[in-house]
């Protein structure tokens, strides 16, 4: 290994990159960019379900039940319908996603003790926020139903509500949340984030650097010289996973300034664990390299293969406990699962060296593997 | 540089090739090729595109695997990576493509400073080296210019500074002089022959130029992945023995008929005619093509030695390899265009600017219907800014123009349904056949549904594709390709035809036969075409030619006429031919004589008295013992032309 010819191979890339705008841009913008428009726009809440509703009674107690919803943070409340096929168009048209209707004499009978069926229509497009969205509906009907009960009790047994809740009642949840204690999706899922950025980013930038110097055919001027294939691997690699390091930075502030992240864990222990798998993903780009041939197929490959793991194998959307059994097992495939476990135990659960050195171990093995095999197949003097 | 006295020719050869042959999966490309090259020798591969010269080389650098065969460099047996890699110290390897080995954002000097890196020079040592390459390729002044910003010959001169700046012992250059004009590609070869002189370099160089087989002291001519002939340069003229007989005859179309029907390689250039008579002395040559034009008004005659190319296509039809392209050519070449024909294009002081540079300046020139409009000129000079905005597909800055009778301005798409366009890169559907793609272009320009399938057939029958129809275009000969692209540009029946280099690194056989085509379009239908090439014997069969330098015209003129103004101007060219004619070379230069250049292995000068030229030539050679064999008064060429033009404008912008 002589380190003066990996140093030239290096500085010459690194040069390239800073003056090559569209380089540059690759290197420094795009990655924030992925960062900022995912961390924005993949909030999993559900919040503001848009809805409509007709209320057959306008009564006290049918505006009372109806208010429950359009008070709520969960619902936006859109205005009344004038008929129910109003209420078919402007679901068709995903104008709202949640409609209720009130029957007639909804106060009457309530009052006179006999039971009532408010119907409610959900937009089931969306599996996930259906789901959600009934169980809201649910949770606000129990509680007015409760309401009713707990008044009726009071009422003819003359005691006080809190008693009469206490009958009801008789056990009550209490729920503390951990690690996000304001169940912000924005925290976790732009803690995330980092995960992704940094699956798909260095390997995007390694792929295209190497292919580009085979598709232009300068690579000839190191297959034709003394250069190592591994002074030239290193020498090529070592501005992407310096350009990486830097971003690692970058998409911390980003994190913890702009979507307002705690940081809990160890920072060094952090950064390290964030290198190791920069090390390893940039190993992903250099195995396309050796497989494609033109920049379009590097650009096109490398987002196939690193995009689609990080988003459904990591555990970022569907948490890999709850995969089925042949979809977990391809998740443990991925490097991608163990850094997501590395940073939300940094960032929102304060861990360290002493829980996640297993983590870090297995994306040093994943290094070590990307980087033996890159190394064992790049030939300079190749078939074609 | 085809002088043997100056090289001391070691009997050890460096590289030595035994049955080597390559293949990419089931494609062959090399097969079968036994090649030596002696140290101190400038060594050349000659052959079109798909020849295996590049396979070639690549082994040799050790930079490709092949199957077939025996490769040594240097006594070493490549037969592995790893025994490729003991070599590579005492190498220099320039790839194909102009400069696309260098690095654009990297300045000149950063690009030689990384070579230099990766090859370990001590810094003192390359500070020397530097200073020397730099001077003697006159890039010096452009040290800190971004690589992307040169022009095509500073972009060549430069990949061999950083092929040399290790100082190896075997440079293996790939193509270096493809897509240069004519004047760059002699500074370059000039440059290349002193290094390697001065350093007792060895090279391997490959070239698709026939015209630059005399820089060679020996050479192999490959075609198709084999070797046709291989030696020195007039040895390889001798394997076909024969002689050229040119001349002109009236009615042209009447000669060439009569020739065609006794002799396969018969050539119009132009008002003239080539022919290539075998196994003929030239008296006995010339007097039997006499016989042939009995009755016809002939008139300067001339017999010579054939050149490379004659040897390389009577090679190739020997082998049954050149097809009927030779024989069944057209027989319109050569007519004289329609006089006072509409005038198709018209060009009005077009101008236009790139950010602060000029890029083309206030050209004018108009080209009639039925005629060949040649536009010359080195890389850079702004060609394809002309056509580009002719063909609307970039506004000019200034000026105006007409084609096909629209206004260029304010007609975009009325223009592009009335012209042709083919580029360099022939715009073709690699994975579909050549049905399909020529069925796509009609569709594209929209032609009649009811006329569709009688002008699919006479694209092929224009073209000369049939047989092919079926098969992918990506897997057909470059030459195929080629007319497939002009068959697909013509499809829709312009009146108007814009070429852009059409006929780069296609073999002469497809060169000749293409411009048959153009030709026949020309004369026959009526077609007004406008084409940029660097091969200046096609520039031949131009009606008018337009030079260009540094975004304006300097000359705009019928062939004949800017022969003409050249002698008129400098004076007669004169033809030496000596035993040195390297050191003859540099002796006349420093004579002061106008306009010396090295032709083959002939130099060329300008001479305003000949007689007195004459006598002074003899003595100075005389005095520096080289034989003279024999000095001749010749028609300038038009590279005689294009050379003396730009090389009397650079001289005046230096004076400037």
């Amino acid at each position: 290994m002589n380190l003066r010819r990996t140093w030239a191979v290096a500085w010459k890339e690194w040069r390239e990159v800073m003056r090559d705008r569209l380089f540059f841009a690759m290197a420094f913008v795009v990655p924030s960019m992925i960062l900022l428009v995912l961390g924005y726009g993949l909030s999993l809440d559900v919040e503001n379900i848009p809805f409509a509703a007709i209320d057959q009674d306008k009564s006290a107690l049918s505006r009372d039940y109806l208010h429950r919803f359009i008070d709520s943070r969960y619902f936006d409340y859109r205005g009344e319908a004038r008929d129910e096929q109003e209420l078919d168009r402007l679901l068709a048209a995903s104008r709202i996603r949640f409609a209720i209707i009130i029957p007639p004499r909804f106060e009457e009978r309530l009052l006179a003790g006999r039971p009532v069926a408010v119907q409610s229509l959900i937009d089931g497009i969306f599996p996930y926020r259906t789901q959600v969205s009934k169980g809201y509906v649910a949770a606000i009907n129990a509680d007015f139903s409760t309401t009713l009960l707990v008044d009726y009790l009071a009422r003819k047994q003359g005691m006080s509500e809190a008693q009469a809740r206490r009958r009801i009642e008789p056990v009550r949840l209490e729920t503390r949340y951990l690690y996000n204690q304001a169940i912000r999706s924005t925290w976790s899922m732009s803690a995330g984030l980092i995960m992704l950025v940094l699956m798909v980013s260095p390997p995007f930038l390694t792929a295209l650097g190497v292919v580009r110097e085979r598709e232009n055919g300068s690579i000839y001027n190191i297959y034709a010289s003394t250069v190592s294939r591994g002074e030239f691997i290193l020498g090529k690699l070592l501005p992407y996973v310096f350009i990486s390091a830097i971003n690692i930075f970058v998409l911390w502030a980003f994190v913890v300034w702009l979507f307002g992240a705690p940081f809990k864990g160890d920072p060094i222990f952090f950064y390290l664990a964030s290198l190791v798998y920069v090390i390893c993903t940039a190993g992903i780009g250099l195995l396309v390299s050796l497989v494609v041939r033109t920049q379009a197929a590097a650009a096109l490959l490398t987002l196939v293969i690193t995009f689609i793991p990080a988003m459904l194998y990591s555990g970022l959307l569907v948490p890999v406990e709850s995969m089925s059994a042949d979809a977990r097992f391809q998740a443990h495939l991925f490097p991608t699962l163990y850094y997501l476990q590395i940073v939300w135990g940094s960032f929102l659960k304060g861990l360290g060296w002493s829980v996640l050195w297993g983590n870090v171990l297995a994306l040093m093995l994943y290094a070590v593997v990307l980087w033996s095999i890159g190394f064992l197949s790049f030939h300079k003097r190749p078939r074609q | 540089m085809g002088e043997a006295a100056l090289v001391s020719a070691a009997p050890d050869p460096l590289i030595r090739l035994r049955g080597f042959g390559k293949r990419y999966r089931k494609e062959v490309a090399v097969d079968g090729v036994e090649l030596e090259v002696r140290r101190g020798e400038i060594y050349g591969l000659i052959g079109p595109d798909g020849a295996g010269k590049s396979s070639l080389m690549k082994a040799v650098a050790g930079v490709l695997s092949f199957e077939a065969g025996e490769v040594e460099v240097f006594g070493v047996r490549l037969d592995s990576e790893a025994a490729a890699e003991r070599i590579k110290g005492r190498i220099g390897f320039m790839p194909q493509g102009l400069g696309l080995n260098l690095y654009a954002e990297l300045s000149v000097e950063e690009n030689i400073d990384f070579f230099a890196q990766l090859r370990e020079v001590p810094a003192d040592r390359l500070a020397e080296r530097k200073r020397r390459l730099l001077a003697m390729t006159r890039l010096a002044p452009f040290r800190d210019r971004p690589m992307k910003h040169l022009s095509g010959g500073m972009k060549q001169k430069l990949g061999l500074v950083c092929t040399l700046i290790h100082e190896p012992e075997l440079v293996i250059l790939d193509e270096p002089t493809t897509g240069v004009d004519p004047v760059s590609r002699r500074d370059f070869w000039a440059i290349l022959a002193e290094l390697l002189r001065e350093r007792g370099i060895t090279a391997l160089i490959s070239t698709a130029y026939m015209d630059e087989a005399a820089r060679f002291h020996r050479l192999s001519l490959m075609y198709e992945g084999r070797v046709l002939a291989a030696g020195e340069p007039d040895g390889i003229r001798q394997v076909v023995p024969g002689t050229l007989v040119t001349l002109q005859a009236r009615p042209q179309i009447e000669a060439l008929r009569r020739l065609r029907e006794h002799y396969p390689q018969v050539e119009a250039v132009g008002p003239q005619l080539r022919v290539f008579v075998e196994e003929a002395q030239s008296t006995e040559a010339e007097a039997a093509v006499r016989g042939e034009l009995e009755g016809l008004e002939v008139t300067a005659v001339m017999a010579d030695e054939p050149e490379l190319e004659d040897a390389f296509v009577a090679l190739l039809r020997r082998r049954g390899l050149a097809g009927k392209a030779t024989a069944e050519a057209s027989l319109l070449v050569g007519d004289d265009p329609p006089a006072g024909g509409a005038v198709a294009i018209e060009a009005r002081e077009l101008t236009r600017d790139f950010d602060g540079f000029r890029a083309v300046d206030r050209v004018s020139f108009r080209v009639a219907q039925g005629e060949i409009f040649g536009l010359l000129g080195a890389n850079g000079a702004g060609k394809t800014t002309v056509i580009k905005m002719l063909t609307g597909i970039l506004p000019p800055s200034g000026g105006e123009g007409q084609v096909a009778g629209a206004e260029m301005r304010s007609a975009g798409q009325a223009i592009k349904e009335r012209i042709g366009y083919m580029s360099q890169a022939f715009s073709l559907y690699q994975d579909m056949t050549v049905l399909e793609n020529i069925r796509l272009y009609a569709r594209i320009y929209a032609v009649p549904r009811r006329q569709l399938e009688k002008r699919i057939q006479w694209v092929i029958t224009m073209a000369g594709l049939q047989g092919v129809e079926q098969r992918l275009t990506g897997r057909l000969p470059m030459g195929i390709r080629q007319r497939l692209a002009l068959g697909c540009a013509l499809v829709h029946r312009p009146r108007v035809l814009f070429l852009d280099e059409p006929t780069s690194g296609v073999d002469p056989v497809g060169r000749r036969r293409f411009w048959d085509i153009l030709v026949k379009m020309a004369r026959l239908e009526g077609v007004a075409i406008l084409v940029t090439t660097h091969y200046m014997s096609e520039a031949e069969h131009c009606d008018h030619l337009a030079l260009m330098h540094a975004g304006r015209i300097i000359a705009d003129d019928p062939p004949e006429r800017l022969k003409q103004a050249l002698e008129a101007e400098a004076g007669r060219l004169l033809e030496i031919a000596t035993d040195r004619p390297l050191l003859a070379l540099e002796l006349l230069e420093r004579t002061g004589f106008q306009g010396v250049a090295l032709f083959g292995r002939k130099i060329h000068l300008l001479a305003r008295d000949p007689e007195q030229a004459r006598g002074r030539i003899e003595s100075l050679l005389r005095a520096e013992g080289v034989t003279l064999q024999h000095i001749t008064p010749r028609q300038p060429t038009l590279e005689d032309v294009f050379v003396y033009r730009i090389m009397a404008m650079e001289k005046k912008e230096r004076a400037a």
